[in-house]
């Protein structure tokens, strides 16, 4: 029934975010600016790992079921149906079936139908004779035994276990449905979808194209005739790109907090929000060797740092301190204050927690006169590097002389497998709020993305019981109590969750930032500009 | 290769220089840009050398209060995004150039020359093959050369050097080739060569010697060049690594977002790197006309 | 004089098929490929999945059966498939080459128009206030680096005018294209003209003591007249020699003004393809840009020799 219920407040949801957006009556016509900030690895999303690959290409797809594109805080309250009709299920919970919407049409012309879901899954589960070149998010689909279809118009995923986070899952931005028909190789270059846009072209480090899908299922959307999306990776030319009026939107989430002041004294008229983007800064320990194989070390660590002075520094004050999940007011799933500042360097007090830390490696053999030195590895990009520079400046405070190593982005990935690395700097970013996408692929012993190698049984199993949990009020309890936990093993030191920016044109309508993503709210079908 | 004849020059001007001291000045006057070039030059050295002496505080440390910070008493230069005072960074940033500069320029130089004299002296098949090899080198820009070659050893101070040294090779070997083959021909030479001397010997007593005022005329010229090729290579992202604080890299990415809210931030690297080429141009300039008076002006 | 010709072309073809060699071993040593690069963004590496993507683009394969298959499909007009656009390489290199030759083309007249009369006026008054002053104007000109010079520019345009010139391929008025490649050019062109003045100036003073000038003044020729007439023309020749060593020269300005002013032309595609690793795309940029400096110093000797009868043609 828990279904139904859904349905119905996400077709509330839904009618309610309409009435706000048709206070005024929207203009169709005109194409869309914006800058992109790099140039993406393909136009497939399913193959990147970024949303340098969900804001030009989430307008080229539907999914079955997606977070309401006007509600910022993505919840499983908020998920509304898409290219499914509506979804259900089954008692034991283990089966989650869609009803399919009839005479949908790929952009060639093709009708959509039920076995491009099967084929879109299969190829995420590797069951497919074709494969993508990469597959990054695999394991979201671990749970699935396999997906059945009833008919043209309906399929059903089923699960070797209750796992209600899927539905969520499947609302990202990085879950659009692919047609069985076209290729991955031709996805990589030309993609062909279902959506409000239809791909035009992509010239690497120039630009990206979309036009408007005039056979869209939804009568009357798009609004706008096109999007059009200008590769500058050079955030300041950027920004004075979109001051000077060549741009009607910033790359979403792209302002950093200083580039936004300059944008508001240049262009007082553009609207601007700071949201958070639920990517946390955080540092990867090689626990595996000394020094950091010894606790006290990785203690003294996560005691030694001053997580305010990094968001001052960066962020100029605005960003979130927490642990693995984001921090509220955005996130769902934070801790309660009280229960953040009892673990270990989160108490306000820095001075103190680093006396502490300074007994703990004196304790370790080290000392005023015995400094331990180290490296600390981070990749050769400023998002990346300038927090390991603070984080150098912090470390001096308890005797440990840390130095720089910038490795280019081809090596990075190798040299943290080979544990080549004592310390290392970290962006993780999550596409969806949710426990089971994070604990899962950050922290459980066999996942390829377990940088770290933490590997905790105990947690694993609590990791497995929050995920089956199908009462929230519970499962929150127990996710709160897994986070504490990561925290106090010093598995991988939450530093900050960064906010950021996003700016568009005053004549730019019915943008929606969302609040706990970087990577869902790109469909752009009902943007309309007012000129 | 007639070095010039300074008393001579001296009493053509009339002037009364028999005292080394009036000589400087009057050197100082009659070359004044080249002079103003080497008090520039003399200036940048001083600074790096001394770095930690007139540096006020440590180019690295992190200061988030005072971040960002407009020139002021205590910031001359203001200060970065991360509160670290860019006085002190620029200072530093001197070594970082200084040691590009002059490290690469010797040791392009310094394989130029080896490669210039073996071809120019041993002519034959050593001679084409180095021949060849210069031609493939000048055939690259300097920086597409210098960004394959620091792609492919990785960002590090002294594979920057190596980097921009390479492309250096071909113009000095050039040269002291051309020089040398000029040089063989002269009497002294065959002199040498008739009373046994080996070719070796005649190659470094006779021939170098007498090939150093077109090799320091070269050196000088091409010290700007390549400190402008580490600032070009550091402001692509492939130069010298943080933290060390290159001027270069200054002006790079993070630096280049604050541009409008802290302008001194691009200002004073820039006026840095300009300054130091502008000094080496300028006494490179007066060098030449004084070494190698063919070319004057 | 065709054997000349003859081997000069002889010699340019080794020099080319050298470069051929250094490019392609440079980036074999570069640690890490274009499969690191793809895993990367997935942030993990499944080695089997590797190995299969290294065999499907041909990076397992021994470095000569790597080398010899490139060069192989160069000869046949094939540059192989970028790696990161899975498109033909010529097809992703060729729209760029115009936009870039557009730069440096109005980059060179720019440095022509303002170096020569500059260098000529400096020479015509050498020792003078005016010759000191150019000469300074010219060696600064060498000291700025050109990407700060861009920076500025940008900076000062969006505060005092609140307009920037950005690419865009389709310009919609005559300001719009001036501004798109002109500006861009001039901050490229700035230094290139230092390099030309200097040339001119010193090339033009060697002309002035040359004894048919010297002639041409005892007969009575006005000063304009030996000084504009007699010595520009001659000193035009040596001028010529400087495109040849402006056009490296250039390309190294173009690489980081396209950057500054993100121009999406070949010199910035270099930088970005290096990133990417995308060696099919490297290598043959680099093996571009190498036959346009071999080609246009061959012409330029050329000319150089076909207007200067004084030149043998020996080595």
């Amino acid at each position: 029934m828990r279904s139904v219920r859904a349905l119905a407040v996400a077709a509330l949801c839904w009618l309610s975010a309409y009435d706000v957006s048709l206070a005024e009556t929207p203009k169709s016509g005109g194409i869309l600016r914006m800058y992109h900030r790099d140039s993406p690895g393909s136009a497939s999303i399913h193959e990147g790992a970024s949303y340098s690959f969900n804001v030009p290409f989430m307008p080229i797809f539907n999914n079955l079921v997606i977070f309401n594109q006007h509600i910022p805080q993505n919840s499983v309250d908020t998920i509304v149906p898409e290219l499914a009709e509506s979804w259900a299920w089954s008692d034991d919970k283990k089966k989650l079936t869609f009803k399919l919407r009839n005479g949908v049409k790929w952009h060639d012309g093709k009708s959509f139908t039920s076995a491009d879901v099967k084929c879109t899954f299969d190829l995420l589960m590797g069951k497919s004779q074709q494969k993508f070149r990469q597959n990054p998010r695999k394991s979201w689909y671990d749970q699935v035994n396999d997906v059945t279809i009833n008919g043209d118009y309906e399929a059903s995923f089923n699960l070797k276990r209750p796992q209600p986070a899927l539905l969520s899952l499947l609302a990202s931005g990085y879950s659009p449905i692919y047609p069985c028909h076209v290729s991955p190789a031709e996805m990589r270059t030309k993609p062909i979808g279902t959506g409000p846009f239809k791909f035009v072209e992509f010239k690497a480090n120039e630009s990206i194209k979309l036009t408007k899908n005039p056979d869209y299922f939804r009568k009357g959307l798009p609004y706008l005739d096109g999007i059009e999306f200008t590769i500058v990776p050079n955030r300041s030319t950027a920004i004075l790109g979109f001051v000077s009026g060549k741009f009607d939107m910033t790359f979403p989430t792209e302002v950093s907090i200083p580039l936004l002041k300059d944008v508001k004294s240049q262009a007082p008229n553009a609207i601007c929000v700071v949201e958070p983007s639920n990517v946390a800064t955080n540092i990867i320990i090689n626990s595996s060797a000394p020094p950091f194989d010894n606790l006290d070390v990785r203690r003294a660590l996560a005691l030694a740092l001053d997580r305010k002075a990094f968001i001052s520094i960066l962020f100029e004050g605005q960003a979130d301190i927490g642990g693995t999940m984001q921090p509220a007011q955005a996130g769902l799933w934070a801790m309660p204050k009280e229960m953040l500042e009892t673990i270990p360097g989160y108490g306000p007090d820095v001075n103190a927690n680093r006396e502490q830390a300074r007994k703990l490696m004196q304790k370790a053999g080290y000392g005023p006169d015995k400094h331990l030195q180290i490296k600390v590895s981070t990749r050769n990009i400023p998002i990346y590097r300038d927090p390991a520079i603070i984080l150098i400046d912090q470390l001096k405070t308890i005797y440990i002389d840390a130095e720089l190593d910038v490795v280019d982005t081809a090596q990075w990935f190798p040299k943290v497998a080979r544990k080549d690395y004592s310390l290392g700097l970290n962006l993780t970013g999550n596409a969806v709020d949710e426990p089971d996408q994070s604990f899962y692929e950050n922290y459980s012993c066999d996942s390829e993305r377990n940088y770290t190698n933490y590997c905790n049984r105990e947690i694993e199993k609590l990791f497995d019981l929050q995920s089956s949990e199908t009462d929230p009020e519970k499962r929150k309890k127990l996710v709160w109590e897994i986070d504490k936990k990561l925290q106090e093993d010093v598995a991988r030191p939450i530093i900050l969750h960064s906010r950021t920016g996003t700016c568009w044109q005053p004549y730019v309508k019915n943008v929606t930032v969302m609040s706990n993503s970087s990577y869902n709210g790109y469909r752009y079908e009902d943007v309309w500009m007012d000129k | 290769m007639a070095v010039i004849n300074f008393d001579a020059e001296l009493k053509r001007a009339g002037a009364d220089a028999t005292h080394g001291w009036r000589r400087l000045t009057f050197l100082a006057q009659r070359y004044l840009l080249g002079t103003i070039g080497l008090v520039i030059m003399v200036l940048f050295v001083a600074m790096a050398l001394s770095a930690d002496l007139i540096s006020r505080y440590d180019p690295l440390a992190v200061d988030s209060a005072h971040r960002l910070a407009a020139p002021n008493a205590l910031h001359w230069f203001g200060t970065d995004s991360f509160g670290r005072d860019v006085w002190s960074r620029i200072i530093h940033g001197a070594r970082i150039s200084l040691a590009v500069g002059l490290g690469s320029t010797a040791l392009g130089a310094s394989i130029g020359v080896i490669v210039g004299l073996a071809s120019g002296y041993l002519s034959g098949w050593v001679d084409l093959l180095f021949q060849r090899i210069t031609d493939i080198l000048q055939s690259l820009p300097l920086l597409v050369l210098a960004l394959v070659m620091t792609a492919a050893l990785g960002p590090s101070l002294p594979n920057v050097i190596i980097a921009i040294a390479i492309p250096l090779i071909p113009t000095v070997a050039r040269v002291i080739r051309a020089n040398t083959l000029a040089l063989r021909e002269l009497p002294f030479v065959e002199a040498a060569k008739s009373i046994g001397m080996s070719e070796m010997r005649i190659a470094f007593r006779h021939v170098l010697p007498n090939t150093l005022a077109p090799l320091i005329v070269l050196a000088t010229a091409q010290l700007g060049s390549t400190i402008l090729t580490e600032a070009s290579l550091s402001f692509l992202g492939l130069g010298i690594p943080e933290p060390y604080p290159s001027w270069g890299r200054m002006l790079s990415e993070s630096a280049a977002e604050y541009v409008r809210v802290a302008p001194w931030l691009v200002i004073f690297p820039g006026i840095a790197i300009s300054l130091a080429v502008f000094g080496t141009n300028l006494f490179g300039d007066a060098l030449r006309d004084i070494l190698d008076p063919r070319q004057r002006g | 004089m065709l054997a000349y010709i003859v081997r000069r072309l002889f010699l340019m073809l080794v020099t080319l098929f050298g470069i051929s060699v250094i490019i392609f071993v440079l980036l074999r040593i570069v640690p890490g490929n274009i499969v690191d690069i793809l895993f990367d963004a997935a942030g993990y590496v499944d080695p089997a999945d590797k190995a299969n993507l290294e065999k499907e683009l041909g990076l397992s394969d021994p470095i000569v059966i790597q080398y010899l298959k490139w060069i192989g499909g160069l000869l046949h007009g094939d540059l192989g498939y970028s790696y990161v656009s899975e498109k033909p390489a010529l097809q992703e290199i060729l729209p760029r080459i115009p936009i870039t030759a557009r730069l440096a083309g109005l980059a060179l007249l720019f440095s022509a128009s303002i170096g020569i009369p500059l260098g000529v006026l400096s020479a015509v008054h050498q020792g003078t206030r005016l010759d000191y002053a150019l000469r300074v104007v010219s060696l600064s000109g060498l000291s700025l680096p050109s990407f700060w010079l861009g920076l500025l520019i940008l900076m000062a345009s969006v505060s005092m005018l609140g307009w920037m010139p950005i690419y865009n391929p389709n310009p919609q008025t005559w300001a719009e294209a001036f501004a798109i490649y002109c500006i861009p050019a001039m901050a490229v062109g700035f230094r290139s003209a230092a390099l030309t003045m200097r040339i001119t100036r010193s090339s033009m003073l060697e002309i002035l003591r040359q004894d048919y000038i010297r002639t041409a003044r005892a007969k009575g020729a006005s000063d304009a007249s030996v000084n504009y007439h007699h010595a520009l023309k001659n000193a035009v020749l040596p001028v010529i020699t400087v495109i040849g060593i402006e056009a490296a020269f250039l390309i190294g300005g173009l690489i980081v003004t396209e950057t500054v002013f993100n121009i999406p032309g070949v010199a910035r595609f270099l930088v970005e393809a290096l990133r990417w690793r995308d060696y099919p795309i490297v290598q043959n940029l680099v093996m571009f840009i190498a036959v346009v400096v071999v080609v246009v110093n061959f012409t330029v000797d050329m000319l150089y020799a076909a207007i200067d009868p004084r030149i043998r043609y020996g080595d």
